[in-house]
């Protein structure tokens, strides 16, 4: 009995479920009647009190009959769930507040029906045809943070409705929600200076159509009968540096400030480092920084450290 | 809800885009259900059931196309309203059996008001289960049973649509699974599941009472012969009788008043003459009544369901194979009435019984004394004539009725007199059966013999597969009398048609206009016309199979089945036994390597089958092809580079080789929707057989040349 009591207490189904990822096996599938079925076998029950009341050989046929379809659904049902491959995607990024949009994939090289994933209350119901389908979860995603997907379910009520199929689906899968970004008008504090032109000479590349007159390279068509276009860069700056201290109210607020910050420098093409109580970044630009300091963003405990109070 | 889609477009699903609501394709599936149910009970039930449907329907529609609000409560209860009002109006009670079956007819049919998600939806499907169910009761011929497993189909279709169907093929193509595979199990449960008598009474269908009656005076039977509906069928074990012994014995009658005859039944008898029931009546397997002869004949009766419990049987009646009430007269009667149609193992003699009757020989020679006059004139005076022998007596009677101008006729003259045997023999002259049957009792108890009259049935049609069916127009009425110790057949019909015992009732010419009058349509109008009498045979001979294999399936017949299989098993046990333990163990592992063959070449089979469009399969197959030969895929290599570097190398393959290079990286990449898609693969296919067919052909003649220059070489 320890054994149970050890195991049982927090989500003892946790135990039921299949690994995701891998072919669902016979062991972790499950049958259960629906209240259809139950009616099905009232029905049943019904049919054979007629059929016994009144001799009918055809009632009792029926009502046979109907048992027998209740057996072979079961059997279907069965075969209609094992051994499906089920994988999720996550969603590229999620912000607090919005919604996260996890792909679910289901593959196998039998035909599927009807199946239904289950994650919390949200659910996604979709088919599997040429050995792929795929359902989407709309998932809101209040708050900031690492989150756990929790574990799925896979239903499927196929072929009549009488039972369902299900299995639990465990996995390791962990979403980081960034934090909700702030309104355009409180993140602007200016420091990103006058606005810049591209004036510094950076070579010569094949040009393409569009490129303005000014731009292009005439002496060089004149000799070498390539027409090319002059390139610019814009002049390195000095990085700017996003810091918590700097920011004002809650953790949380500052943190969707910081975050509305990071969104737009990046977005200017700017380079910055953030400096957080637990964690210092230093200055970069480009898509992997910017996913960098979101998720040093999402994954910050500003409630940790001391002086992060306000 | 959105606007309602085209009933017509099947393969929408079953809810609309907000997952709950009913589309209008999964209501109009609803409808066909209801309409085929409706279907199975039309025959039996009133038609204005059908017009309830299409109204319900109709405002469901347009409710959906937003032309009508939803039923309200107040509606609802007014339709249910109406339709108990109908029923009452229709059978005068809800008690009873009609008025159910119409109760759940007309819930099942306005159910479709309230029907707005997957729950209602499946409680319509449900109710639709229960109606099928209960159309059995009207009747389990094969028809009704074909409509009904139509019934039960689409229902079930309904329910794959319901729980996630998206397309017509998938739905059908799982019910065609399930009821693959729930058939062998129904078919296992109705043949070993034992039947349970019957827990409580229910309400029954009043059935009307057909055929013969227990009182017959002139002219009833002659009504008979109107009417083509079947009595019941019998089958002989061992032989048959000659046509003209075929006289099915029903009721005895010996109660004359004048006018007609009628039965006196055990029970009044024993009242009358003051005498324990048991004297008239026993119940039991055998007659208490026959002494041991031997039954010349045994057969199974199968019965139609009738309001009264009269059983024929062939001559007298010896054992059963269920407990029945044998009479005294020889006749026998069930222990109740049958519901439906029924199975009866009999053995019989054939014969008149040749035991006396307990009320005595005085009872069989009662006649009102103050009717009748002349005819007892005549009896009197053919009595003298035949010097007071009985059996002169009656052949005397037998060959005036030879004589003209009495003749046999299908439709006789009314008789409405007090005398109606003098009507018949002095005035009239001419009758059927029972009129002469009546007459030859009447003066055989004017000359103090004792007779009585027998009601029944003579001859029946034979089918080619030997059974009898014996119907309302082959009953018959014929006298009996006690002589020497024994009761006699007299058939005064033998005298004066005996075409009639011989060919049955069809064959009476005259007033033939009466024959069938009543079935206007019936197919045995048409004996004449070949093809069509086949059809008709064969047609029957399949209904009695339905009826003895399957519809009677229960009792006696299950017990043997069960009995046979048993033994078969038994038998089997012992065989086994009998083959000593090596041989068994060495059968076992024959039959487990059989069937570890069998799907080993399953999965095999599968495979293929699966892998037979699989483009990836082919293209490693054909790769792995050229490695043999000699031109293995480079690391780093794409599939369609590989042919290209090969089609470079060998020139007799190289445009095939080419195009199969193009086609692939088409497949591969090029934006094709799904036909298009079909059609590369096929073509892929196709240059990849054409390079193997040019390269194998390019390889022989490179051999043909070099063996022909070798031999130039050698013999130069």
């Amino acid at each position: 009995m320890s054994w149970r009591r050890r195991a049982w207490p927090r989500n003892g189904w946790h135990r039921l479920a299949a690994p995701l990822g891998a072919p669902l096996p016979q062991r972790r599938l499950f049958l259960l009647p629906t209240r259809f079925g139950l009616g099905w076998a009232v029905l049943i029950v019904l049919l054979m009190l007629l059929g016994i009341n009144y001799q009918n050989s055809l009632i009792h046929a029926l009502a046979f009959w109907l048992f027998a379809l209740g057996v072979a659904v079961l059997l279907r049902a069965w075969r209609n769930l094992l051994g499906v491959r089920l994988s999720l995607r996550l969603p590229a990024e999620a912000f607090a507040g919005g919604a996260a949009r996890l792909g679910v994939i289901a593959e196998s090289r039998r035909p599927r029906t009807a199946l239904q994933v289950r994650c919390n209350r949200e659910r996604a119901r979709f088919d599997v045809e040429d050995g792929r389908g795929e359902g989407e979860l709309c998932v809101p995603t209040p708050t900031r943070g690492v989150w756990r997907v929790p574990t799925l379910s896979l239903e499927s009520r196929w072929p009549l409705g009488l039972v369902r199929a299900l299995a639990w689906q465990a996995h390791e899968h962990e979403l980081v929600i960034w934090p909700q970004p702030l309104g355009e008008a409180e993140t602007y504090r200016a420091d990103g200076g006058p606005g810049r032109e591209e004036e510094d000479f950076a070579g010569l590349r094949r040009a393409a159509p569009g490129d303005g007159p000014a731009r292009l390279a005439w002496k060089q068509w004149s000799r070498t009968g390539t027409l090319a276009s002059k390139a610019f860069e814009a002049p390195p700056r000095d990085a700017v540096w996003l810091d918590y201290a700097d920011g004002s109210g809650d953790p949380e607020r500052r943190l969707s400030w910081l975050c509305a910050r990071v969104l737009a420098h990046h977005r200017a093409g700017e380079r910055f480092g953030l400096r957080l109580p637990d964690l210092t970044l230093a200055p970069g630009q480009g898509e992997a920084h910017r996913r960098a300091a979101l998720d040093a963003l999402a994954r910050c405990r500003p409630g940790a450290d001391g002086e992060a109070a306000p | 809800m959105s606007r309602a889609s085209r009933p017509r477009s099947a393969e929408a699903p079953a809810v609309l885009a907000d997952g709950r609501g009913l589309s209008g394709a999964m209501l109009w599936r609803l409808f066909v259900g209801q309409c085929l149910v409706l279907a199975l009970h039309l025959a039996w039930m009133p038609a204005w059931f059908a017009g309830v449907a299409v109204v319900v329907a109709g405002y469901r529609y347009r409710q959906l196309r937003r032309d009508a609000p939803r039923a309200g409560l107040l509606l609802r209860l007014a339709a249910v309203g109406a339709l108990v009002a109908a029923l009452w109006g229709q059978y005068g009670s809800l008690g009873e059996m009609r008025a159910l079956i119409g109760l759940l007819l007309g819930v099942y049919l306005l159910k479709l008001l309230e029907t707005h998600d997957r729950r209602d939806a499946r409680v319509v499907v449900a109710i639709g289960l229960v109606a099928t169910g209960v159309a059995f009761l009207h009747g389990q011929g094969l028809p009704l049973a074909l409509a009904a497993f139509v019934a039960l189909t689409w229902q079930l279709q309904s329910l794959m649509w319901l729980s996630g169907a998206r397309s017509r093929r998938r739905a059908w193509g799982e019910v065609g699974w399930l009821l693959g595979l729930s058939a062998p199990l129904m078919v296992a449960l109705f043949l070993v599941v034992p039947r349970l008598p019957p827990l409580w009474h229910m309400p029954e269908t009043p059935r009307a009472a057909t055929g013969l009656s227990d009182s017959v005076s002139p002219g009833d039977i002659a009504e008979l012969s109107r009417s083509d509906a079947r009595a019941f069928r019998a089958e002989f074990r061992g032989q048959a009788p000659p046509p003209g012994e075929r006289y099915w014995r029903v009721y005895t009658l010996s109660h004359f008043d004048g006018i007609s005859w009628s039965r006196v039944s055990p029970s009044q008898q024993a009242a009358t003459l003051e005498r324990p029931l048991s004297r008239f009546v026993r119940e039991g397997r055998a007659s208490a009544w026959a002494g041991q002869d031997p039954p010349r004949y045994d057969y199974a009766l199968l019965l139609e369901p009738d309001s009264r419990p009269w059983r024929p049987s062939l001559g007298t009646p010896l054992r059963a194979g269920e407990p029945q009430r044998f009479l005294a007269d020889g006749t026998l009667a069930g222990r109740e009435a049958l519901r439906s149609r029924a199975l009866l193992d009999l053995e019989s003699s054939g014969e008149a019984p040749a035991f006396a009757d307990p009320a005595g020989t005085r009872w069989f020679r009662l006649l009102p004394t103050d009717t009748n006059p002349r005819t007892r004139a005549l009896a009197r005076r053919l009595w003298r004539q035949s010097d007071g022998d009985p059996r002169r007596y009656l052949d005397a009677v037998l060959a005036r009725f030879g004589q003209a101008p009495y003749r046999y006729t299908l439709s006789p003259p009314r008789l409405t007199g007090p005398h109606r045997v003098d009507d018949f023999l002095f005035e009239a002259r001419a009758g059927y059966c029972s009129h002469y049957a009546s007459a030859t009792a009447v003066m055989a108890r004017m000359a103090g013999i004792p007779a009585r009259l027998v009601a029944g049935f003579l001859g029946g049609e034979r089918h080619p597969d030997g059974h009898f069916t014996v119907r309302d127009y082959d009953a018959h009425a014929w006298v009996e009398v006690w002589q020497d110790g024994a009761w006699q057949r007299l058939d005064p019909t033998a005298a004066i048609a005996p075409e009639r015992i011989e060919q049955g009732a069809a064959a009476v010419s005259e007033g033939r206009e009466a024959f069938l009058a009543d079935s206007p349509f019936s197919p045995l109008r048409y004996r004449g016309v070949g093809w069509l009498n086949g059809m008709r045979l064969e047609w029957e001979r399949l209904e009695y199979q339905w009826q003895r294999g399957v519809i009677d399936y229960r009792g006696a017949a299950r017990e043997r089945l069960m009995a046979e299989l048993t033994e078969t098993l038994a038998q089997l046990g012992r065989a086994l036994v009998a083959l000593g333990p090596w041989r068994v163990v060495g059968l076992a592992v024959l039959a487990l390597l059989a069937v570890a063959g069998g799907a080993l070449g399953w999965r095999g089979w599968r495979r293929w089958w699966c892998g037979r469009r699989d483009e990836t399969r082919r293209l490693a197959a054909f790769q792995a092809w050229l490695g043999r030969r000699g031109y293995p895929l480079r690391p780093g290599e794409s599939p369609a580079a590989h042919f290209r570097r090969v089609a470079r190398d060998r020139d007799a393959a190289g445009p095939a080789l080419e195009a199969a290079a193009e086609t692939l990286e088409q497949w591969l990449y090029a934006p094709l929707d799904a036909s298009e898609r079909r059609e590369a693969a096929r073509r892929l296919h196709a240059a990849l057989g054409r390079a193997r067919r040019d390269w194998r052909r390019a390889t022989r003649r490179v051999i043909v040349k070099a063996q022909t220059a070798s031999t130039r070489h050698e013999h130069p």
